[in-house]
């Protein structure tokens, strides 16, 4: 299943730094307010539950508990989320990511004193001049993801939603591991995602 | 600042979160030295998001919002001291987690007169995750992998025949290469090394060891 982007473009207004999302996640900040609470549960809740679903890693009953834990995080940690450093779609998904992580890991039967929020990527900058170029390479990223030939999307479909690695990708798709990691890198150069070296 | 980063193909798998939990920690660990890759890995998380923004919804029943929101008030919104996650200077994060204490309370086992190693637990059972002290000026004897090995420097730094790392700098070995590092001269280095097969030695002086290296994964 490759993801349709075109419909996705509501959710971030070219040129305004905040959306309807962040200024739920705000309200929930500041007032613990139960209704902003409540819309974003509406929006995101069917998105996460998709999210546990592809690659059918989970069964229902667990894709619900994932959207039930993640949510609960979502209000727990809301006075984290820094408008300015982040889209609040990123900061959702980046816990919903961890949280399904952590989920495998109970499933396997690790004993760890990790969670995946330790150990996974989390993006932050003080710095005026990066917060803004982070968000110009947001707004960019979105808007070039709409023209990337298909093939490159079902890949990145795959390592980002279905949470595959590269190997597996390959493994499923048929095609040699060089293909897909060239196919990622050319992805990730047509976005241009900054990587100084 | 860190010269030697992860490619791009494990950034991209870090990002996604696909990595195994022993060398997701190792890259996370690089990325609390090194800018350049947060800001690689922010971009990447966007493009994550981006996907996930535009997957078709599945259904949520009622139920499960009444369920959430019965349980709010158990789990409050958190208050944040506001102190970056990052701190220089400061052990990372992660290792602190796993350490208690710092790198003088660990329990250090001697394998050569300049090397002792420690193994740290992270309850990943494929990889071992172990630090590395090297006097200074002292050697690894030449040893090769079965596997593969990530290496960071955390403290110090050392040399081998490609080039001189210092902290935070990140390196990927393959299967079969083989190096012997060195530690610079100057002070003693401590490194984080993960891996998935035991290490080898190949001179004919440490080789009887090799059967002791077993991997001490989880």
């Amino acid at each position: 299943m490759t993801p349709n982007i075109e419909n996705s473009g509501d959710t971030w207004p070219t040129g305004r730094r905040t959306d309807e999302w962040s200024e739920c996640l705000t309200l929930i900040a500041q007032n613990e307010d139960r209704a902003a609470f409540t819309r974003l549960f509406r929006h995101f809740a069917p998105l996460i539950k998709a999210f546990a679903l592809s690659g059918s890693k989970l069964s229902a009953t667990v894709a619900d508990e994932l959207v039930q834990e993640t949510m609960l995080k979502v209000w727990q940690k809301a006075r984290a989320f820094n408008p300015e450093k982040a889209a609040a779609s990123t900061w959702v998904y980046t816990i919903a990511r961890n949280c399904r992580t952590d989920m495998f890991r109970r499933l396997q039967k690790f004993d760890t004193a990790l969670a995946a929020e330790d150990v996974g990527p989390e993006q932050d900058s003080e710095e005026p001049f990066a917060l803004l170029q982070g968000k110009r390479s947001r707004d960019r990223v979105r808007e070039m993801m709409k023209e990337l030939p298909p093939d490159q999307m079902q890949i990145l479909a795959k390592v980002y939603m279905e949470g595959k690695s590269h190997a597996e990708a390959a493994a499923e798709l048929d095609l040699p591991l060089g293909t897909v990691k060239s196919r990622v890198r050319l992805a990730i150069q047509k976005l241009q995602i900054q990587i100084d070296r | 600042m860190a010269n030697y980063h992860p490619d791009l193909d494990l950034l991209s798998e870090h990002a996604a979160g696909n990595l195994a939990l022993a060398p997701a920690a190792c890259v996370s660990v690089h990325m609390s030295y090194c800018e350049q890759c947060r800001r690689t890995v922010g971009q990447l998380q966007d493009l994550g998001a981006v996907l996930f923004d535009a997957l078709p919804g599945e259904p949520v029943a009622e139920a499960q919002l009444n369920a959430v929101l019965a349980r709010l008030d158990e789990t409050p919104p958190l208050s944040y001291a506001g102190s970056p996650a990052w701190a220089a200077g400061k052990t990372p994060a992660i290792l602190q987690r796993l350490m208690s204490g710092d790198f003088t309370d660990l329990v250090w086992k001697k394998i050569t007169s300049s090397l002792s190693i420690s193994y740290l637990k992270t309850g990943d059972p494929n990889f071992e995750f172990a630090l590395y002290h090297i006097k200074a000026g002292g050697k690894i004897p030449e040893h090769t992998h079965h596997g593969s090995e990530m290496t960071l420097v955390l403290d110090g730094g050392f040399s081998d025949a490609e080039g001189s790392y210092h902290q935070g700098d990140f390196l990927l070995r393959q299967p079969g290469d083989a190096h012997s590092p060195t530690a610079l001269q100057s002070e003693d280095c401590i490194c984080l090394a993960v891996l998935d097969a035991p290490l080898k030695f190949t001179g004919w002086k440490y080789r009887w060891m090799n059967p002791f290296l077993q991997l001490q994964a989880g």
